[in-house]
């Protein structure tokens, strides 16, 4: 299955460098220790090194950050096609809503997902893709492979309901003795597709909101600001929690905001690029529990 | 818990209406808790949420955000804008350990001096009964 679907990507990522549709493919290649890495393809005959298969985690949409430069008089707008799980192509939406992205610059290879192994070929899938219903993206340009069918879904909000359970100082013992561990390496932030700001409000040093040091309480601003900044536009794609060298459960923190938002406000991140994210409008009477 | 703590509030009024019921209250000559430290903010929309985690990163016991009334904004609908905001940081503080009655958002006009004396005196007592709050301290394992 996968094979096939990787010979697909191919010669789809090869036809669209011949014709000159887009500038450069964005997919998956092996590294030279054997791990599926992001690679960049540029010429038509590297499209062979594209890879396909269930280790493909990274969410490749962080990468188009670095594709917005201003165009020159006279330009033409630079395209480039991106491989693209139905979890990626949500956290394209949030880009595309917040026109991050402009829709014709990309060309969205969209995969029929069926999970991302956890660890390695055979283990078990990732949390996230044993509770993902969503097996086809939602915005593609061309699909490649078949609609697996999803038994079993988990429920989700499960691995919220023991923290919820606790009482506040037990949370707050439980955050400390996670958040301690962080070295403030920000792999987090780079990992993700929705933190893009030019100036980091944990860099910022006029006005300084978080201190330099790699401590407590700083480390605890840093998450709940992190955290906060997404709410309503985290697809818990769950990059900052891979990313993270220490295993801080940062996807805990995406997941609460993602419930409050859907209870608070019904909503989903990344289903419609031209629905605005919770934050970013309002209904005059709503009755919101303050 | 402890009879002799007196609970440190930061209280963020917007300009408009909440800072001018909080002077009303002066006016009036309508008693009020002492422990609220008031910041004068253009709107209540302006009340950022990385000031009210700032503000307990600093070691505020309790925070009190307030506006002009929904539909009375001076900027339209800058409160409109907070409310949401809040009503998720309420729940989000609660899930960090921080806990939910440490922080109200109240919405108190320009005429309502009475009014901002019992939310402060409410949220005065509130935060006494939860007890001081300790910031996550320094020193890693």
């Amino acid at each position: 299955m996968s094979e096939s679907m990787e010979t697909t990507i191919r010669v789809r990522a090869r036809d669209l460098l011949e014709q000159e549709e887009v500038s450069c493919v964005i997919g998956y290649e092996r590294g030279p220790r054997g791990d599926v890495r992001p690679t960049f393809i540029y010429q038509a005959e590297d499209a062979e090194r594209l890879v396909w298969n269930q280790e493909c985690s990274h969410n490749l949409m962080v990468y188009l950050h670095d594709r917005k430069r201003p165009l020159r008089k006279g330009e033409e707008p630079p395209r480039v096609a991106i491989v693209a799980k139905p979890c990626d192509v949500r956290a394209l939406n949030v880009l595309l809503h917040e026109e991050q992205v402009a829709r014709e610059r990309v060309f969205v290879i969209g995969i029929a997902c069926s999970g991302m192994w956890e660890d390695g070929e055979g283990s078990q899938l990732q949390a996230r893709c044993r509770r993902c219903k969503e097996r086809v993206p939602v915005l593609y340009d061309t699909l490649v492979g078949e609609p697996p069918e999803v038994e079993d879904v988990e429920e989700d909000w499960a691995d919220l309901a023991q923290l919820e359970a606790m009482s506040a100082q037990e949370r707050l013992a439980f955050w400390v003795s996670e958040l301690q561990r962080c070295i403030r390496c920000y792999a987090c932030r780079q990992a993700c597709p929705g933190c893009y700001c030019y100036e980091c409000v944990a860099e910022q040093v006029d006005p300084a909101w978080v201190g330099i040091a790699i401590d407590l309480p700083e480390v605890f601003f840093y998450h709940v600001m992190r955290a906060y900044h997404l709410a309503g536009r985290c697809v818990e794609c769950d990059a900052c929690e891979r990313a993270c060298p220490v295993g801080i459960p940062l996807s805990l923190l995406n997941r609460k905001f993602a419930k409050e938002v859907a209870e608070l406000f019904g909503y989903r991140s990344g289903g419609d690029p031209e629905i605005p994210p919770p934050l970013a409008t309002f209904k005059r009477d709503e009755d919101l529990p303050l | 818990m402890n009879a002799e703590f007196e609970p440190k509030i930061v209280g963020f009024l917007c300009n408009w209406c909440s800072y001018a019921g909080a002077d009303m209250t002066g006016t009036s000559r309508i008693p009020y808790p002492p422990n609220i430290r008031i910041i004068r903010v253009p709107c209540s929309g302006r009340v950022d949420p990385l000031f009210v985690l700032k503000a307990f990163q600093e070691g505020a016991d309790g925070v009190l955000v307030a506006g002009c009334h929904p539909g009375d904004c001076h900027y339209a609908d800058g409160n409109s804008h907070a409310r949401r905001r809040y009503a998720l940081m309420h729940r989000f503080l609660d899930f960090m350990g921080i806990n939910a009655g440490r922080l109200r958002i109240d919405w108190v006009s320009a005429s309502e001096g009475r009014r901002f004396a019992e939310v402060v005196a409410e949220l005065t007592d509130q935060v006494r009964q939860l007890g001081p709050w300790q910031p996550p301290q320094r020193g890693k394992a």
